[in-house]
């Protein structure tokens, strides 16, 4: 059972693909500076009313093996402690201890 | 040595022609946000699905392979080692009101 932090960043990301569109749309015309004032005025307070579970902002890269929310490598999505784990393991394909 | 209302004017029939977007007094139109690529679908990828494929479902599924499921056999046996210790969990309170 992934970490209950997990689970509401999955729940994010969903809203995220769901709305992507939706605001797009509010964002450029909010943008626009060929639009009247009120017209971007009122784009903009739509953008406003959507929810955390809708907004980019709030997806962060978790460790898929921990849950950790910090110390995470983009490459891998692990934290660094996973990160090591495996390495050492020899389960991350082409990753081997630095000296030079 | 051209006239600039000579070029303004190449210039919006050049973008006619071409099909290209005409913005002489270069304002921002919020075009460039329409141009990003989205993310919704990469971001969605991240994590693997959970518990997709486990032992405790190819068990159910296939019960005349006998398959043994080790890490849960060893936690077992963890638990039975705690208890002959005197480690064992403890009694759960009743709770009163």
């Amino acid at each position: 059972m992934p970490n209950a932090r997990v689970l509401r960043d999955i729940k994010a990301r969903q809203g995220v693909l769901q709305n992507e569109l939706l605001r797009r749309a509010y964002l450029y015309v909010a943008r626009d500076q060929r639009q009247p004032p009120q017209v971007r005025h009122q784009a903009q307070l739509q953008l406003n009313t959507f929810g955390k579970y809708t907004r980019p902002t709030t997806v962060k890269n978790r460790c898929i093996e921990s849950g950790r929310g910090r110390g995470i490598m983009s490459e891998f999505g692990l934290c660094r402690f996973q990160f090591r784990l495996k390495a050492l393991n020899g389960e991350l394909p082409g990753v081997r201890k630095a000296s030079w | 040595s051209v006239a600039p209302s000579a070029l303004a004017a190449l210039n919006r029939v050049r973008c006619q022609i071409f099909q290209t977007a005409y913005n002489p007094t270069s304002i921002r139109t919020g075009a460039k946000y329409l141009r990003r690529r989205l993310r919704g679908p990469s971001m969605v990828k991240y994590y693997p699905p959970y518990e997709a494929l486990s032992i405790a479902k190819i068990m159910k599924q296939y019960p005349e392979w006998d398959i043994v499921d080790e890490a849960e056999q060893q936690r077992l046996r963890d638990i039975e080692d705690k208890k002959k210790r005197g480690k064992g969990a403890p009694k759960k309170a009743k709770a009163r009101g």
